[in-house]
């Protein structure tokens, strides 16, 4: 029978071999069923009794403190007392049919051999088979008890405790890895389930092994980190111990939960794994002890026992290690003065050391103990700190901004447009964005990617802390390094140096790699989220937009449509807007008291209609040359500027006298429609009017008219110039009225352009005005 | 001299009819209620469109900050897939500018407008509000000569109150004719004006959206990609199972 062999050449590694001191028997294993009942008890209770001894060693070696021995004596009572009940049954079957195996062979030694000697061999043989059988049967039966203990502590117990008021604090933190530790041991004992065979059978050795090895990574990784919190679960059950009557009554909890068992604290289940992983060893030696070395399993057993050996050295240095970073990873958060306390000459000393070595690096008197690998990783860790930090910020600012985002109730308006489909379907689209898709992306951002990166930023400080104590441990060690024989302490700190630097370089990769991932995973979720955004709000705006009435037009089509729309709209907005303007801005129109008139008449005749402006408010003059003026009068402006120039003050004439007057006060005066007859240059535009020409120069700006006067005038009759001023026209020769006055304001006379362009003066009466349009046969108006 | 004996107790005749200034209060009320939340919808939209844009420049912060990250450097792979994440937060950014283009021109700009136009109609209402002031000032003053003897300055001055009363009636009447006329015209006017906004605004999301869908897969495709080659040879062999030592999470002690 072929043993698979399993390639697990680390786990061989400078271990002690297992104390084998049985001697070599032959190779058949004969059983009879007549197993003398005391002795096998009194065996039993050997084995168990030496099974204890050595789990106290290993478990003080490996420095697990804690072993109540009043508890595992019960239970390893307990233990044995199943084992005996249980085995009697099976061990039955599988005897009978090892029996009839091994009975050829026995007939042959029979005849060769002689009786008595035969007798002794075979009762040593016999002997020894049962021990062998007694001891996996140990291993076996004191499994499924452990297990049963477990559960029954992480379950009943557990929800038991849990109902406690007021609540417990930590409990869940005491049991917290327990359930891997379930978990692998439920495994293991279902691997030996599966393979149906009983444990009296010598296959039953080999599954055994195979299933030991093929979990022990398991059992490893499951037993490390209960092993490494068990510290925590003493602490807080001393925590509870402290108050009195919690404790009462968790003991009460418990002694009501498991009453089969004499357990008075939570710790007489929780050291349960601790003890055990340190027996695995014991009891796979204590089989191979009473194996015979030429059993086909043999080799594997050796195998295991010594796997689980290197198991719990394991373990043991992991433990070492999370001690050290425990010690020295955590970040204090002192105040100045408990600094200050805490100096002594020792740490003084220290620190001076360190600064001291630390400065020769700098300025290049020592060496600097390299280690590239290290530097390496150290170099990459802070380049993924950094990343780290940089996406944390951005992932804040991003839902800083879809907060803002969100506040904005776009869809809370009410323009009473019931009836319109589009705002209807603008609204749903927003509410359903608001309240349900875009939180819904929020939730998501923040649980999958906001709290990770936190978390991940928070981790990051154990090894920061790690790599800069690190460094002062390296300043220490370098000091002593080159020392031959080391002092005590300096042996201590030279080994926190090693374990630190071991410890660094096993697991920085380790941090980094899986830092990476997460970011890896975080920015992969992130893209996910935003398709699934994306495809949520597509999903929202396509069944909208069929509704639409321009659903079906091209996008590009769509955009030009709307944007005319939009043009159209402003368009009509602006014209409705300028005809209120127009209508109900224009002040009200006052007859005139008979004075007024008057001074309409007056100005009008000097001036010019198109100079009467009205005062809007009282007007009390300020300064030198400011005119009081009173509500509702009628002034005429002379010049739009006062003799500095300045825009707002401007020269009026109000019926003679003259003053300033500031122009915000004035409004132009618009004659009722009635009034005196229309002249061309109401029609002027404003800022035509507002040039006052004092002189006809030239080079002065020629006026223009943009709009086609409503009248026309022309010449009465015929006029000959009498010198360069004047013009000459023929009568119903077409003019142009450039200013219906002379220079002094004489209105008897206009300036006036003729057709063919020569300008000059022409007596006023001399002109008349028709409407355009009419023929010329039409009545004629008089122009003045 | 009055011999009506209850002329006292009597209301004072009204000068615009009940119906009319309440109509009047009803449409201006609608006008102000308008006015309030195209005001608020304005600022919202505004607020909105440029929190949608900060948000995207976020996103293309946090791929360009990974971008430029020294990490890239050293991982082809990361590389890769940093390029595509930056590459569809970019084109995400670009879309989301366009259409916050379109929503602004489509929709913002239409909105302030249509707020433009609120205070020359306060403005108007005004006017109003004082020509009704001015009607009822010289209607009282017509009534105070009507109601004394009729001698002959009071008719003069009767008579020139009258004249005075004239226009300023006219000129109240119409404004309140054109008033009651354009108010609902103008109200009614938001219908067709802001049917081409809304639409715009729901069409800028929908097609947009359409766009930013494609690049977001083919980049989420990538990444699966690029994590399940990245998965299988981790830099140290680590499963999530074993968490290094220095980063297990201790529940903290309360």
């Amino acid at each position: 029978m072929e043993v698979p062999r399993r390639p697990q050449p680390s786990f061989m590694l400078a271990l002690p071999k297992p104390a084998s001191s049985m001697s070599a028997m032959g190779a058949v294993e004969k059983v009879t069923k007549k197993g003398p009942m005391k002795e096998k008890l009194e065996r039993t209770d050997d084995q168990v009794g030496q099974g204890k001894r050595n789990s106290e060693e290993e478990t003080f070696e490996s420095g697990v403190s804690v072993f109540v021995e009043a508890s595992a004596d019960s239970s390893e009572l307990v233990d044995t007392s199943t084992a005996r009940t249980n085995s009697r049954l099976p061990s039955q079957d599988s005897f009978s049919e090892e029996s009839s195996i091994s009975e050829e062979r026995l007939a042959e030694e029979a005849k060769e051999a002689k009786k008595k000697s035969e007798e002794e061999a075979a009762a040593a043989k016999e002997r020894a088979a049962q021990r062998q059988l007694l001891a996996i049967e140990e291993l076996v039966q004191s499994e499924r008890n452990y297990l049963r203990m477990l559960q029954l502590s992480t379950v009943t117990i557990r929800s038991n405790l849990q109902k406690l008021q007021p609540p417990l604090a930590n409990l869940d933190s005491m049991f917290l890895y327990i359930e891997e530790v379930i978990d692998v041991s439920g495994r293991l004992l279902s691997l030996l389930d599966q393979k149906q065979v009983k444990p009296g059978d010598p296959h039953f050795l080999e599954t055994l092994c195979n299933s030991f090895l093929s979990l022990s990574s398991d059992i490893e990784a499951a037993y490390k980190e209960y092993l490494a919190n068990y510290n925590q679960v003493t602490v807080i059950e001393n925590g509870y111990k402290q108050k009195e009557a919690l404790w009462n009554e968790i003991v009460k909890v418990i002694k009501a939960s498991a009453p089969e068992v004499n357990a008075t604290s939570l710790s007489f289940f929780l050291v349960m794994p601790v003890q055990r992983i340190a027996r695995y060893p014991l009891l796979l030696q204590t089989i191979q002890k009473h194996t015979d070395p030429t059993h086909p399993a043999y080799p594997l057993l050796e195998q295991t026992a010594h796997t689980s050996i290197a198991l719990n050295c394991r373990i043991n240095e992991y433990k070492r290690f999370r001690e050290v970073a425990d010690k020295y990873k955590k970040t204090e958060t002192l105040t100045i003065k408990d600094k200050i306390n805490r100096l002594n000459s020792h740490s003084i000393a220290k620190k001076t050391a360190r600064f001291s070595q630390h400065f020769k690096h700098e300025t290049g008197i020592a060496a600097k103990l390299v280690d590239e690998e290290f530097d390496a990783l150290e170099g990459f860790f802070y380049v993924l700190e950094n990343g780290i930090l940089e996406l944390l910020e951005n992932v804040e600012t991003y839902l800083n901004h879809l907060q803002a985002f969100l506040a904005c109730k776009t869809e809370e308006f009410d323009f009473d447009m019931d009836g319109e489909k589009a705002p209807i379907c603008y609204k749903e689209i927003t509410t359903a964005l608001r309240q349900w898709i875009l939180p819904t992306f929020e939730k998501r951002m923040r649980t999958l990617i906001h709290k990770p990166l936190c978390a991940l930023r928070d981790l990051l400080v154990g090894p920061r802390n790690l790599i800069r104590k690190r460094l002062d441990k390296l300043l220490d060690y370098e000091l002593i390094e080159a020392k031959s024989n080391l002092s005590y302490e300096e042996q201590a700190v030279a080994n926190t140096y090693r374990t630190m630097n071991t410890l660094l370089l096993n697991e920085l990769p380790q941090f980094n790699g899986l830092a990476l991932q997460m970011i890896w995973s975080m920015l992969g979720t992130f893209s996910c989220l935003h398709k699934d955004l994306a495809s949520d709000m597509e999903q929202l705006f396509q069944s909208f937009a069929q509704q639409l009435p321009h659903s079906s037009v091209h996008p590009a089509a769509f955009w030009e449509w709307a944007e005319s729309a939009v043009l159209e709209g402003a368009r009509r907005l602006q014209t409705l807007c300028q005809s209120v303007q127009d209508s109900l801005n224009s002040p009200v129109v006052q007859p005139l008291s008979p004075s007024s008139q008057r001074r309409l008449k007056q100005l009008t005749d000097k001036h010019g209609s198109g100079k009467i402006y009205q005062v809007m408010t009282t007007v009390v003059g300020s300064r030198d040359l400011d005119l009081n003026l009173v509500k509702g009068e009628l002034v005429a402006i002379i010049s739009e500027a006062d003799t500095r120039g300045d825009k707002r003050r401007w020269l009026v004439d109000a019926g003679g006298r003259r003053g300033y007057v500031p122009n915000s006060k004035l409004i132009r005066y618009h004659q009722p429609a009635e009034d005196p007859p229309p002249s061309p240059h109401l029609t002027l535009p404003e800022g035509m009017s507002g040039v006052r020409r004092h002189s006809y120069t030239p080079q002065s700006q020629p006026l223009t008219i943009t709009r086609q006067p409503c009248f026309q005038v022309l010449a009465a009759y015929d006029f000959t110039a009498r010198g360069n001023h004047e013009v000459s026209v023929r009568a119903g020769e077409p003019v142009r009225v450039l200013e219906p006055h002379d220079k002094r304001g004489n209105p008897e006379w206009s300036l006036v352009e003729a057709g063919d362009g020569q300008r000059g003066y022409v007596p006023s009466n001399y002109l008349a005005m028709m409407p355009t349009g009419t023929g010329p046969s039409s009545s004629y108006y008089p122009y003045c | 001299m009055s011999w009506i004996p209850f002329k006292i107790g009597q209301p004072k005749k009204q000068i615009v009819s009940k119906t009319v200034e309440r109509d009047f209060e009803r449409e201006y009320d609608k006008l102000q209620k308008l006015e309030d939340q195209t005001k608020k919808l304005h600022k919202d939209m505004k607020k909105s469109t440029e929190a949608d844009l900060a948000m995207s420049k976020a996103a293309v912060k946090i791929s360009a900050d990974l971008l430029s990250n020294p990490l890239c450097e050293q991982d082809q792979a990361f590389l890769e897939s940093m390029t595509a994440l930056d590459t569809a937060m970019r084109r995400m950014d670009a879309f989301n500018q366009e259409k916050v283009n379109q929503i602004q021109k489509t929709v913002i700009d239409p909105l302030k407008k249509y707020s433009g136009v609120f205070p020359s109609l306060n403005m108007a209402v005004k006017r109003r509000e004082q020509a009704l002031q001015d009607y009822k000032r010289l209607q009282s003053k017509v009534e105070k000569y009507e109601e004394k003897e009729k001698t002959g300055p009071v008719m003069v001055k009767l008579h020139q109150a009258r004249e005075e009363l004239r226009p300023v009636k006219e000129d109240f009447e119409a404004k309140n004719k054109q008033l009651l006329d354009e108010m609902p015209k103008f109200y009614h006017s938001r219908i067709d004006y802001f049917q081409p906004s809304f639409e715009a605004l729901i069409r800028a999301q929908a097609s947009l959206e359409h766009v930013i869908g494609r690049p977001s897969v083919v980049i989420v495709k990538l990444q699966q990609r690029v994590i399940l080659k990245k998965s299988r040879p981790p830099a140290a062999g680590i499963s999530l199972r074993q968490t290094p030592a220095s980063m297990a999470i201790h529940t903290p002690l309360r």
